[in-house]
């Protein structure tokens, strides 16, 4: 145990001191908080500025629809209309496109009795942003004439055009009602889960490549004459994820920190509320150590059939395979985090941290669930040091070439 | 009472057989050369005598007691594949390894400055590993393997890497040891260290011992077929029909006479034709032993 802790105490001096782990304390939430901010901003102008001209046999129907278009909060762009449409009007305006003098066209052809037909027409065949404002545009002024032509005032039919918004509110399971943002929420969880995949899959590669470092520099050899194995790898294990640990810790601190000012104050009761429980706070490092085990100890075992760091390259889809299924599911969360995937996904061991994460980004699933989700972590973890100590134990004082599978084979029945 | 003892120890790996029954055994205050061409299965012995590997049958009893983890606290290992933490400061290294062996941490840290202004290296103590030479890193491994003050003290090749100079305080030093009454196993291909360092030796080859007991004794063994001639005239009569192989080395000839070759027979023909300062009947090296003993049958 002496030996283990000496081990853990060395392992863990070593990283916090090094400049990657300031770096990454540092860069891993300024470059969340970039990506995020750069994406919000880049948001607010999507479909400004663009040049778009409405073909319509029916000019009251386009300029209704031009109406919605520019009322748009998120985006004005420029609007013509031509009507009567023509098959010249048309080709007109495809060689306006094509010599980029528009961005595109609506065409609009109204068929008695029945709802017109709309095409979109731009060089860009990917701008799904301006075909789904031109959609809403397009309905909802149709609509809006549809009312006024009815006898409906055009006050009454724009109110009844332009709906209601829905404030939410979320029932906290101590019972008390806060406001928050069904989006905010989701963003909130997904940076969570993101932190958290990341931090895993960072400090489990960092024990492989702590590993390999050690195997290439032949160290192994002196501290065996001193120590047995399993502790040598479970002091390396302890002492990486201590300094994850310590990382977590110093973003909660700071956040909480940041949580408590008054330009935090007003954004999480704003319009944006997200709203962190003490629960997120406890089960964050908890989920961060399990997953963290559970890649580590996988990699410690493969690392010691490696030679280098570029042989361990070749198990980086295995250890990327979790977080791509997890983020894949993420419409499904989002759509009823309580469905029967969701619940399997946050339970089975590989998926369970970042899914977890999601699913309470919209509701704190019930506690059984982490119960269970825990203790399958915890059994996998345990099945997962069974057989990497193995390849560790003999694969550590194997130098010279990559270990074939029959070897592998034969190095978890020597032990 | 031996501080370390291999009996009848055999270790296989996959189809081949390392070591093959082998024994031995080192008392206190002796030194001790474990030979052998590469591959012969020294570096398999040394480790099932540190615990690394578990030999497949045999015991190996350390300090009087079947072998136990607790013992290695009594034991200085440095391996033929030399490791330190790179990137590590001196200092912080043997304090680390020397807390790994039982001592405290300000203990690790006196005995570590003592040893490397001992050594000539106290400057190096404050600088990180791989900013020193491959000598220097070599005398920080052989102080890591000594701060605990053991018993027992293996050391596979300690002597490579080093200059001539360097050479000479660590043989001085294991002398030192030897003579405080700790048991040093060493494994090397220098023959000449064997010879002026070692007590007894083993020498295996196919993982089997070939040769084993105290150097006296075993060059004993060997027939007095060889004579230094240090001379000045005519050096015809290095084709005496008495001699097997010589080499002259301008007035210095090194001759191995023929089996049964007479010795004053050559000294009267040598004698005859030139004027001789030196003719000195000697036994074979331990090098000659070892190629004789060894022959074509080295894995190297």
């Amino acid at each position: 145990m002496r030996n283990m802790m000496l081990i853990a105490r060395r392992e863990y001096l070593e990283q916090v001191r090094g400049r990657a782990f300031r770096l990454s304390t540092i860069g891993l939430p300024v470059l969340f908080a970039v990506i995020i901010g750069v994406g919000y901003v880049a948001s607010l102008g999507l479909g400004a500025n663009k040049h778009l001209v409405i073909l319509a046999n029916d000019a009251s129907l386009a300029d209704a629809i031009r109406t919605q278009i520019v009322s748009d909060k998120d985006g004005t762009p420029n609007v013509d209309i031509v009507a009567p449409a023509s098959p010249d009007s048309r080709a007109q305006l495809i060689q306006q496109v094509q010599s980029k003098a528009i961005d595109g066209f609506l065409t609009v052809e109204t068929q008695p009795g029945g709802l017109p037909k709309a095409t979109y027409t731009a060089q860009s065949s990917g701008d799904f942003v301006t075909n789904d404002r031109l959609s809403k545009a397009l309905n909802d002024g149709m609509l809006n004439e549809r009312l006024t032509g009815s006898g409906i005032n055009s006050t009454d039919a724009d109110a009844l055009v332009k709906g209601i918004s829905i404030e939410t509110y979320q029932v906290k399971k101590d019972g008390s009602v806060v406001r928050s943002n069904a989006q905010a929420s989701f963003w909130k969880g997904y940076v969570m889960a993101l932190l958290l995949s990341m931090t895993t899959m960072i400090y489990g590669l960092n024990v492989a490549r702590s590993i390999i470092q050690e195997k290439t520099s032949r160290i192994f050899e002196v501290m065996l004459a001193t120590v047995k194995p399993s502790d040598m790898l479970a002091g390396k294990l302890i002492g990486v994820g201590a300094v994850g640990l310590t990382q977590i810790v110093i973003w909660l601190v700071t956040g909480a920190a940041i949580m408590v000012t008054p330009f935090a104050a007003a954004i999480l009761t704003g319009q944006y509320a997200v709203h962190f429980s003490w629960a997120e706070g406890v089960l964050f490092p908890v989920y961060f150590l399990l997953g963290y085990l559970l890649y580590s100890s996988l990699f410690a075992g493969l690392a010691a059939t490696c030679e280098t760091e570029q042989e361990l390259q070749m198990y980086m889809p295995l250890a990327a395979a979790p977080t791509w299924l997890s983020f894949a599911l993420i419409i499904l969360i989002i759509n009823d985090s309580n469905s029967i995937w969701s619940i399997l996904a946050s339970l089975f061991p590989p998926t369970a941290p970042i899914i977890m994460f999601l699913r309470m980004a919209s509701e704190t699933p019930p506690i059984w669930q982490f119960a269970v989700s825990i203790t399958l972590m915890v059994l996998s973890i345990w099945a997962t040091l069974w057989f990497s100590s193995r390849l560790y134990r003999v694969g550590i004082l194997m130098y010279g070439k990559r270990a074939t599978l029959p070897e592998l084979l034969r190095w978890l029945r020597y032990s | 009472m031996s501080v370390v003892e291999l009996a009848g120890v055999t270790k296989a790996y996959e189809n081949k057989i390392a070591v093959n029954h082998l024994s031995l055994s080192i008392d206190a205050g002796q030194m001790f050369g474990l030979l052998g061409p590469n591959g012969a299965g020294k570096t398999s012995s040394i480790r099932m005598m540190m615990g690394i590997t578990i030999p497949d049958s045999g015991t190996v009893t350390l300090f009087g007691k079947p072998f136990q983890r607790e013992s290695l606290d009594r034991v200085g290992y440095l391996p033929e594949e030399r490791g330190l933490y790179k990137k590590m400061k001196v200092i912080e290294q043997l304090v680390f390894f020397g807390q790994l062996h039982g001592l405290s941490p300000q203990d690790a840290r006196k005995r570590s400055t003592a040893w490397a202004e001992r050594m000539e290296i106290a400057d190096a103590l404050n600088k990180k590993t791989d900013e020193l030479s491959k000598g220097m890193q070599q005398k920080i491994q052989f102080i890591s393997c000594l701060l605990h003050e053991p018993g027992l003290i293996v050391m596979d090749e300690p002597f490579s890497g080093l200059d001539p100079v360097n050479a000479v305080l660590v043989e001085k030093t294991l002398l030192e040891l030897k003579d405080r009454g700790n048991a040093i196993l060493f494994s090397t291909h220098r023959m000449d260290q064997v010879e002026k360092l070692c007590d007894s030796i083993c020498l295996i080859n196919n993982g089997e011992a070939v040769l084993e007991g105290k150097v006296r004794e075993i060059k004993s063994r060997y027939e007095r077929n060889h004579v230094i001639v240090e001379f000045e005239g005519n050096a015809d009569f290095l084709n005496s029909e008495e001699i097997a192989e010589a080499k002259n080395f301008s007035g210095h000839a090194e001759i191995r006479l023929k089996p049964h070759g007479d010795a004053q027979k050559l000294l009267h023909q040598a004698a005859a034709m030139a004027t001789i300062f030196r003719f000195e009947l000697i036994e074979p090296s331990l090098e000659e032993i070892f190629i004789q003993t060894v022959g074509g049958h080295a894995n190297a």
